[in-house]
Formats: structure tokens, C-alpha cells, sequence
């Protein structure tokens, strides 16, 4: 559905995304994580037919964003960032325009604002200025104009940002009652939020993607280490030392009241540790693994340059 | 092209710019009417008074000096129109919405811009009603009106080109009104180099391109081909500079 080649993007001297590639499926939905000024709302520009790339080129069911733009702006619904809306004008009467920006029929401009507003939950706050609706309800009109002529494509940048939690939680069901068929990208960085909402997982980072894959890969292959956490009754000193005298331990520091341990993954030394610390007498309170989460592997990626 | 077009027209009759701009073009307008009536009455006092007999009518007296007013205030008032067009986008962002839509830059610039010709029609169409009231004093030469008020449309449809240039420009609403009420009483100052340099070619030329020199015969009642073109010409060079700079977006970084 969505191919992007090699794409770079200069402002000027500045580079701002630096040969970036990946596709999207039908009916699947990409996460762009990243931190802010990575890259994530230029890329997203540019498969929106914004704005060209410098070099390589991006397809949108087949139609590049340089060459057919109009074609791709057809099948593609966009929430910008910072969601921009005429806030001068009513809802309804916004997405009525929206439609017939779309191309959506006259006579059919009716029934599919009447459509967004339900699905969008819009119904309340129809008639009202787009100015002056709550952040949330706002979010749901960028949502709406996105979905009106219902493009196969959807780009949504930070549909989440600046909402209440229960908003967050609202918005986040939407997108998912969304995806159904269709393709989605969403960028965010909130990274509970991306585990949770997508199949796949790009973090981006200075304008490279640094990785691709699924959520529960990410986690799998990423973090080549795995973390033990150890706590004690008494004789810590005595405990750290005779831990790093294991075979298998990477390294072990104390982190308050807890030695944390790193071991190469691909064996499980919890059970050597527990004997140990037994056979010299040290009370042993708790020994656990602890997963890296998302956000563990997407700061190390994403710190690992600057160091 | 229709769908940017109603959606100009709602967002001006929704903001108070455009209310704010009427008032004063309408007052001020008043006023000069007003005065322009005043004195028209005591010169007919006075030549009721004395018996003279003279060519002075209300069209001298009242209608060529309000029309020549009216040209004036819309080379202030055209440019606050357009000011918003496309700044407005830029500076709201919705700009990303507009051009992500499938719409080319073109049906964009035509709906913007055949607004902001709806709302000056429409300020135009108001002060109709002083050449009414005039009306019942004595009766107007309707030629003259009509030609007056088709050369101020044509001038206002290429002050608002210059206006629309300008607010393609930047996202500064103020930048915008600021910048094309100077490129206009650019091309106003433009044609005065005629009346200086008369003999000159160069001068000739430059006078032929001031953008108010081309008012007066309509002023006078007259039409001519040349000036109707001339204007046109002017509005178009503007909205093709337009369209460039909009594409420039997709190449610039």
C-alpha cells in the first residue's frame, strides 16, 4: 500500500531525514517513534504529497507523490501535526467542505459528513465552533476531516498529543475501530501508546530509521542483555562481589536497595545465582528477570549515538 | 475550485475583519457623499441665487470626486481583504490541509480569489445606494455610474491580485496588507512619471503601466477596450506569480 524508497530530505543545508525505506501492508498499522525533530512529521509530509523528498520516491497504492500527487491525495487522509482546522467555521459545515474538497458526490456530502460525525462521535458538538470545542473534541474534527471520503490511508502525526487521559484512551479506541482494512501510519512518542496500537514498530532517530519490527520483537532481539534484579537481607558487598564472580554475569551494580545484574541472554543463570548466594548464607529475599520494555530499548537506541 | 470558494465566503462573513473593513469603507464613504452633497446644494443656491447659468451638475460635483474617493480608499481596503488568503493558512497550518486535499493550486487560487471579488462586488454593490439617494435630488447619468463602477471593479480585482501575491508570500497577516499596499502605490507612483517626462518614451511607457491612470476615462464615462485589458492583463500577471510561488513550496525546503 505505502512504499517508501530511500527518501532523504534536505531544508536547506540541514539534512533532515537521511534514507529512509519501509512499506506498509493493507490493514496494518506502522508506529513512528521517535524524539522530537527525528524526522517522524517530515516523512509524513512527504507521503502525504506535501512536500517531494530530495532523493528517492514514495508510492501510495502504486502512485508516486511527485508524479500523481492528485491521485494520492485521493486515497489518503491526513491529521497533521498540531491538527489545523478552520477554527472559525462549524464543525458540520467544515467537514461539508472537507467532503466536497474530496471529491465526495453532492448528493452524497450529506450522508458521509453524517457518517464521520457518528463514527467520530461527534454528534453533541455538530452545530458548534470549531474553536470553540475542548481539545479532545478537536482531535475528533482532524480525525473526521481525515476520514471523510474513507481513504484507504491513513497518516495521523500525534493524533494523541496534548489530550486527558480518558481522551487519549477515547482516541486510541478510535484509531483502532478504524484500522479494519485499512493502512495506517501514526507517529507518536508515547511508547505505550505504539505497543499497544501497532503491528509494527519503526523508531526513528536523526532521520534514520534505527529499527523496524514488531513490538514483542523489538523487545526480543533488541535487548541483547538481560536484567536480573536481586535483593538481599543483609551483606550486599559481600553478595555484589560473589555475583560478579559468576560465569555469565556481564555486570552487576547496586541500584538502591536492589543489585542489578546484566547476563548474556541466550542462558539463564538465575538458578547458579540463587545456589550461590544460598550456599554462602546470605539471606536471599527476591530474584526476578526483568523484561526491557519498549521504552528500555528505544532509549538505548535512540541514546546509544549521542554518547 | 467551488468547495475552497464557499468555504472563503463563510470564514469572511464569520470574522470580524471583514465587518470591521465595510464599517469604515461605508462611513467614510458616507461622509465624503455628505459633503460632496453639501456642497453641491449651496452651489445651487447660489446659482438659484444669482441666476447663472452654468454646466455644473451632480455629476461633476457629486458622483467624479466620490468615485475618485472610492479608488482611493480601496487601494487601502482591497489589500486587508486579501491579507488573510493565504497567510491566514500559513500561519494556522491548515495550509497542510488545503494541499493534501485533492485540489490543485490553481482551483485553490481561483476559489480564494473569486471570493475576495465576491466581497468587494458586494462593497461595491452597497454604495449603490448613495447613487439612489442621489437619485431622488436629481437624476444621474446612469452611463457615467455604470462605467465608473466597472473600471473601480477592475481596479479592485487587481488590487486584490497584487493582495493575494503578497499574502502568498508570508504568514504575517500584516507583512501581507503592508507589502501590497506598497507594491500598488508603487504602480500608482508609476504613472505619474508620464506627467513629469512628457516627451520622454521610457516615461510614456511607465505611465501607461500606473495603475490608476487607466481609471479615468471610465471616470469620464467612457470605455475603453485598452484600460479593461490592461486591468486584466495586471490581475492575471499577479495570480500567475501566485501559482508560482505556491509551487515553490514543493521544491523549496
Amino acid at each position: 500500500m505505502i512504499a517508501v524508497d530511500g527518501i532523504t530530505k534536505y531544508y536547506g543545508p540541514k539534512l533532515a531525514i537521511d534514507g529512509i525505506s519501509f512499506e506498509v501492508k493493507q490493514g496494518e498499522i506502522l508506529g513512528f517513534l521517535g524524539p522530537n525533530g527525528a524526522g517522524k512529521s517530515t516523512t509524513m509530509k512527504i507521503i502525504t504529497a506535501f512536500m517531494p523528498p530530495t532523493t528517492g520516491r514514495v508510492t501510495v497504492m502504486g502512485y508516486d507523490t511527485v508524479d500523481d500527487s492528485l491521485e494520492v491525495r485521493k486515497r489518503t487522509g491526513y491529521l497533521p501535526e498540531n491538527n489545523p482546522l478552520y477554527t472559525d467555521m462549524k464543525v458540520e459545515s467544515f467537514l461539508r467542505f472537507v467532503a466536497s474538497a474530496k471529491n465526495v458526490k453532492r448528493k452524497s456530502i450529506k450522508a458521509s459528513v453524517d457518517n464521520v460525525i457518528m463514527e467520530c462521535g461527534l454528534e453533541e458538538v455538530r452545530g458548534r465552533i470549531i474553536s470553540r470545542l475542548s481539545r479532545g473534541y478537536r482531535q475528533r474534527v482532524g480525525l473526521a476531516q481525515a476520514l471523510i471520503n474513507d481513504p484507504p490511508v491513513l497518516i495521523l502525526d500525534e493524533p494523541t498529543i496534548g489530550l486527558d487521559p480518558r481522551q487519549i484512551y477515547e482516541i486510541r479506541q478510535l484509531i483502532k475501530d478504524l484500522s479494519g482494512s485499512r493502512s495506517i501510519i501514526l507517529s507518536s512518542h508515547i511508547l505505550p501508546e505504539v505497543s499497544q496500537l501497532c503491528d509494527r514498530v519503526a523508531i526513528i532517530n536523526k532521520g534514520k530509521i534505527v529499527a523496524v519490527d514488531t513490538p514483542s520483537n523489538l523487545t526480543a532481539q533488541l535487548s541483547d542483555h538481560r536484567i536480573i534484579e536481586l535483593l538481599v537481607g543483609e551483606r550486599m558487598d559481600d553478595a555484589l562481589d560473589l555475583v560478579k564472580g559468576i560465569e555469565g554475569v556481564v555486570s552487576a551494580s547496586r541500584l538502591n536497595s536492589h543489585i542489578v545484574i546484566e547476563t548474556s541472554r541466550d542462558m539463564d543463570i538465575r538458578p547458579v545465582i540463587a545456589r550461590k548466594i544460598v550456599e554462602a548464607g546470605i539471606p536471599l529475599m527476591e530474584l526476578h528477570a526483568k523484561e526491557m520494555s519498549l521504552e528500555d530499548i528505544f532509549m538505548e537506541l535512540v541514546t546509544e549515538e549521542e554518547v | 475550485m467551488r468547495s475552497v470558494y464557499a468555504k472563503e465566503m463563510l470564514i469572511y462573513f464569520s470574522s470580524p475583519i471583514f465587518y470591521a473593513v465595510s464599517f469604515i469603507f461605508l462611513c467614510v464613504l458616507g461622509i465624503f457623499f455628505y459633503n460632496d452633497m453639501a456642497y453641491m446644494s449651496m452651489l445651487a443656491s447660489r446659482i438659484a441665487q444669482y441666476q447663472l447659468s452654468t454646466g455644473l451638475g451632480l455629476d461633476k460635483i457629486v458622483l467624479r470626486p466620490l468615485f475618485s474617493d472610492m479608488s482611493i480608499l480601496l487601494l487601502f481596503i482591497v489589500p486587508i481583504i486579501a491579507m488573510r488568503l493565504y497567510s491566514e493558512e500559513k500561519v494556522n497550518g491548515t495550509i497542510e490541509l488545503i494541499f493534501t486535499y485533492p485540489i490543485t493550486d490553481l482551483q485553490v487560487l481561483l476559489g480564494k480569489y473569486l471570493a475576495g471579488l465576491s466581497v468587494i462586488a458586494i462593497l461595491l454593490g452597497i454604495t449603490t445606494v448613495l447613487m439612489l439617494l442621489a437619485g431622488i435630488v436629481v437624476s444621474p447619468d446612469w452611463g457615467l455610474v455604470f462605467s465608473s463602477y466597472l473600471g473601480l471593479f477592475l481596479v479592485s480585482a487587481s488590487f486584490l491580485a497584487i493582495g493575494v501575491f503578497a499574502s502568498s508570500l508570508t504568514k504575517n497577516q500584516i507583512i501581507a496588507a503592508a507589502s501590497s499596499l506598497g507594491i500598488i502605490l508603487a504602480f500608482w507612483a508609476v504613472g505619474w512619471f508620464s506627467d513629469v517626462f512628457t516627451a520622454s518614451a521610457v516615461a510614456k511607457f511607465l505611465g501607461e503601466l500606473g495603475i490608476m491612470e487607466h481609471l479615468d476615462d471610465f471616470m469620464k464615462g467612457m470605455l475603453n477596450v485598452k484600460d479593461a485589458v490592461f486591468y486584466l492583463l495586471f490581475s492575471l500577471f499577479f495570480l500567475f506569480m501566485t501559482l508560482r510561488i505556491l509551487e515553490s513550496h514543493t521544491w523549496r525546503g
